[in-house]
């Protein structure tokens, strides 16, 4: 068996972390290999130093059976390596021709070595990305802008700058973190056609279904190690989860039926608009009790977003109230939603949830710094803060090197915990979380929804937003539908099915 | 692979020291470019030498010349400081210039507002009227800052103008001074000016200036008893067994006796020092040469330092604006107030800066008042002083120690060696250029970084292990 790329006995050390541990690694030619592992397994690493951005300790890497070292990506590109990163690496006001070109410009065009100061081949390099993206089905217009494309297309043209750097072995890091359903199941139709036409792929991930909806090799790493290659036919959902987390996985919420009390939050008739003055909300209302989970399900951008903003003080509200307990808190500052009371799980963690640049320490007292214990007077008391943070590192499973470590250099799904930690262990009655497990890997959403039902279970309210249906339906106990800034229904979990849903997502409402 | 291990040992060994390490090879190559740069104009390598000699004799070894350094570089700190407070919540105050002269023609009003008050009260309440001037002056960009989004950048570049114009315009009209035939403000009272060491012992025979210091050593006796205390507190804690924070409230009994350890010795410092200090001070004082400018300004330099590194890095205030510089986004979220924190982080900067022009013309200026020509340029420099030390209060004390000594070695280097002494700025550029592209410095020095993919900003950690 041909091996497009094969990585032996790698091993990369992190101060305090071994990231890599003798891993091997083999990718078939024309073959869709899907990496899997938490947050923090080391598949990131391993993708960064095929990819020629980190150098390993130790092991080799052959491309075609030719044992290269790749000082930069520069050289992994040359070798015929591309990668889509996670966070997109494009410039959204250029258009997608000169975001792929960007670069190269001055390099070649079409494969031939252009002068250091040619004029931009700009048409060329169009009709080369419009061959590419006709050729692998993958529909972007060169001309566009990229600040006007939704996720999904930005995502392609990532693929076709992969291409027209004339990849042969393209890296997916997480690619469906940011799709929803649909786009996703549109991604794997096009990852399919290419490895039709002889690419190879390795597509990391760290959702099951995905895995078997459209792998055909599946390896999957722990804590730095290979744990295991499998083909889709021989594993389940369990036997991956299990071999990812390193014990079994309920993939199940257990939960005790509600008991709903009294209303902790009620919102009345709410109009927010959004940045563009457009009405993001309209005419919402509805309540959450203390002791129950009130999901709100809908395809992302129908307001959510804008809701969750406008309860915790973030946005302005137009016209409508909102009421925690007995406190109108319609219009007032964040901290004092925070002191009747709140946890927000923010939708965004990098850009509302925490400062990368401070240490986990500093981030877990985020919202609390400001109080007894954590100050006296305007001093902060920063043993108090360690110690705290200890505690919540231990309790929490925050995985980080120490409680001064940057919060910015921990994966995603201990970023995540950092916030859970945060929020959840202050003493609140309402429990705002938008998208909170997005992004993460099994074992973290299994612990976050534990998390999330704990509080309910000491009797927070829970207003839960999730583009994830399966979320919504294993978490809530009543389920509202937002479509086009209203709520179209709310329905009982319970009897709730997923066609019934679906259709509510779409704007249909069904006659009674 | 041998060679991968091997770099891996460099990295870890040279990382420990990178935060000096880039600084300190940015000063020397600005100094062998300076070189060059000597060596192609004068046609002679000699000159290099002479030249060098020279500003290290001026600025250390010749008579008073070490004093003159540490007096350059006491408005070096309190600006460099200023524009740190600034940097740190996300505000690049290029204002401070501007605050400067508005401190310092605020300190000269109230400096002969009120003759006949004694110093303990004259000299504090001109250092504030020199801070609050600052203070309101900058406090203006922030707020337009926080309301209307001006970018504070191209605000306080062009309040400086306003305020240069404005104090030649206070001194030449109103505050002109009726008596001089030179056109400047009348000299501020003797109780207000900022002492001179020389001066020292007279001061003291006044029991109320004797007071005021005792009051200040009472002060600094509170704060270190207190930080010991601290440190044996924490040490016993951690020993035993780790507590929770809940339980953190139960620890009474200790800290009200604590407390009173603390006061008792500042009472005891502050009682010590206002019976002794007078007569030890008569007895022996190493300050004889009467022509020694030296001045207590040089104390509150680093009283300001270590005041801003305690309020951003140990109080609420700190975090407060730390978090709205680092992400605003989410210092929204944790509930702070991003309009008062960003007026609050550029009225302390503008009263750091306003400090320093009140000390200028307090302690500095020959006629003890404010002249027409009051030029300084301190405080563009001190953008890049605060941008070498990489915004930490004490690397500020270190490199506007070392900026003041240039600008005060530039003389003696001239009348030397013949070089113009504006090389000194052209070397001060240098080091700014090369730090602030490190690439330029790795590259010469063949210094490997580790690449990063999540960019963290390098002013964020410092504060932890203080």
């Amino acid at each position: 068996m041909e091996l497009a790329l094969q990585a032996k006995g790698i091993t990369k050390r992190f101060p305090g972390v071994l990231a890599n541990d003798h891993v091997n690694f083999g990718l078939v030619q024309g073959e869709i290999h899907a990496l899997l592992g938490e947050n923090g397994a080391g598949k990131s690493t391993l993708m960064n130093i095929l990819y020629g951005l980190y150098q390993p300790d130790e092991g080799q890497i052959f491309v075609d059976g030719v044992e290269l070292q790749f000082a930069s990506p520069h050289d992994a590109i040359k070798h015929g390596i591309g990668m889509v990163h996670q966070h997109f690496m494009l410039v959204p006001p250029l258009t997608v021709t000169e975001n792929i070109i960007l670069g190269q410009e001055s390099t070649s065009i079409n494969g031939r070595p252009a002068s250091q100061l040619s004029i931009l081949q700009r048409r060329k390099a169009a009709q080369r990305i419009r061959d590419l993206s006709h050729q692998y089905k993958l529909d972007v217009d060169p001309e566009a802008y990229v600040r006007d494309l939704p996720v999904g297309a930005q995502q392609r043209v990532e693929i076709v700058k992969a291409l027209y750097r004339s990849a042969d072995l393209l890296i997916l890091d997480e690619p469906t973190a940011v799709l929803t359903p649909q786009e996703a199941d549109d991604l794997f139709i096009i990852m399919r056609g290419l490895a039709k036409q002889g690419k190879s792929i390795v597509f990391i991930t760290h959702k099951l279904r995905e895995v078997f909806a459209v792998a055909d090799t599946i390896s999957v790493m722990r804590a730095g190690k290979m744990v295991g290659t499998v083909s889709p036919a021989e594993a389940t959902s369990e036997s991956l989860a299990a071999l990812m987390v390193g014990r079994e996985v309920i993939l199940q919420v257990d939960k005790t039926a509600a008991h709903p009390g009294q209303p902790i939050l009620t919102v009345t008739s709410l109009h927010v608009r959004d940045d563009r003055q457009h009405m993001a909300v309209n005419d919402v209302s509805f309540d959450v009790r203390s002791g129950e989970i009130l999901g709100i399900a809908g395809v992302q951008g129908n307001g959510q977003s804008e809701l969750t903003e406008a309860l915790t003080g973030l946005r302005h509200v137009h016209s409508g109230k909102v009421a925690i307990l007995d406190t109108d808190t319609t219009h007032v500052m964040p901290r004092e939603i925070i002191e009747v009371g709140v946890a927000h799980i923010p939708e965004d963690r990098q850009k509302h949830g925490l400062v990368l640049s401070f240490p986990v320490r500093d981030n877990l007292a985020l919202c609390t710094y400001y109080r007894s214990p954590f100050a006296q007077g305007i001093e902060v008391k920063y043993p108090v803060l360690e110690r705290n943070a200890e505690e919540l590192i231990n309790t929490f499973d925050i995985r980080t090197p120490s409680a001064e470590t940057p919060v910015g250099s921990l994966s995603g799904g201990n970023q995540q915990k950092v916030i859970v930690a945060r929020e959840l262990t202050r003493a609140v009655k309402l429990v705002i979380a938008n998208q909170p497990t997005r992004g993460l890997d099994v074992g973290s959403i299994e612990f976050i929804h534990k998390r999330i039902v704990q509080a309910r279970e000491r009797g927070a309210a829970v207003l839960l937003i999730s583009a994830e249906l399966d979320e919504i339906m294993s978490l809530s106990d009543r389920i509202a539908v937002m479509y086009k800034g209203s709520i179209l229904d709310i329905v009982d979990a319970r009897t709730a099915t997923r066609e019934q849903l679906g259709l509510l997502m779409a704007g249909v409402k069904a006659q009674k | 692979m041998k060679t991968a291990s091997g770099t891996n040992r460099v990295r870890l060994n040279w990382s420990f020291l990178s935060p000096l390490l880039l600084p300190f090879l940015a000063l020397v190559t600005a100094l062998l470019v300076g070189a060059l740069v000597i060596w192609v104009t004068s046609g002679n390598l000699l000159t290099v030498f002479d030249a060098y000699v020279g500003l290290v004799r001026g600025a250390l070894f010749k008579e008073r010349g070490l004093s003159e350094s540490f007096i350059a570089a006491v408005p070096y700190v309190f600006l460099s400081l200023a524009v740190a407070v600034g940097f740190k919540a996300g505000l690049f105050n290029i204002g401070v210039e501007g605050q400067f002269y508005i401190g310092a023609i605020s300190a000269v009003w109230m400096g002969q507002l009120l003759p006949g008050l004694p110093a303990i009260i004259h000299l504090p309440l001109t250092l504030l009227a020199g801070a609050a001037g600052g203070a309101v002056w900058a406090a203006i960009p922030g707020y337009l800052k926080a309301r209307t989004g001006a970018h504070e950048v191209i605000t306080t570049i062009m309040l400086n103008y306003v305020s240069f114009r404005f104090t030649e315009l206070m001194v030449s009209g109103p505050l002109k001074d009726p008596v001089s035939t030179a056109v400047q403000t009348a000299p501020v009272a003797h109780a207000a000016e900022v002492w001179l060491f020389y001066d020292i012992p007279a001061r003291l025979q006044d029991p109320l200036n004797a007071l005021a210091v005792a009051l200040c050593a009472a002060f600094i006796g509170f704060v270190v008893a207190r930080a010991l205390r601290r440190r044996r507190e924490r040490k016993a804690r951690n020993a035993p067994m780790v507590l929770t924070v809940g339980r953190a409230n139960t620890r009474r009994a200790p800290t009200v006796f604590g407390r009173h350890s603390s006061l008792s010795a500042a009472l005891i410092t502050g009682i010590l020092t206002f019976i002794f200090l007078p007569l030890l001070t008569r007895l022996w004082w190493p300050f004889t040469d009467r022509y020694d400018r030296l001045h207590i300004g040089v104390l509150f330099a680093v009283a300001a330092a270590i005041g801003v590194w305690w309020l951003l890095w140990k109080t609420t205030i700190g975090f407060e604006l730390r978090t709205v510089g680092a992400n605003a986004n989410a210092a929204r979220y944790a509930g702070m107030n991003i309009t008062r924190n960003i007026v609050l982080a550029m009225a302390i900067s503008g009263g750091l800066a306003g400090i320093a022009g009140t000390i200028e013309v307090l302690g500095v200026s020959i006629c003890r008042c404010l002249p027409l020509f009051f030029s300084s340029g301190y405080g563009f420099d001190s953008i890049a002083i605060s941008l070498l030390a990489n915004n930490n209060p004490f690397g500020i004390l270190g490199v506007s120690f070392l900026f003041g000594a240039m600008r005060n070695g530039a003389d003696l280097m001239e009348l030397s060696s013949g070089v113009s002494k504006y090389i000194i700025s052209l070397i001060q550029a240098l080091i700014l250029l090369f730090v602030s592209a490190p690439p330029i410095i790795r590259w010469l020095f063949r210094i490997r970084s580790e690449r990063k993919l999540i960019d963290v900003s390098v002013t964020g950690g410092w504060g932890g292990k203080a």
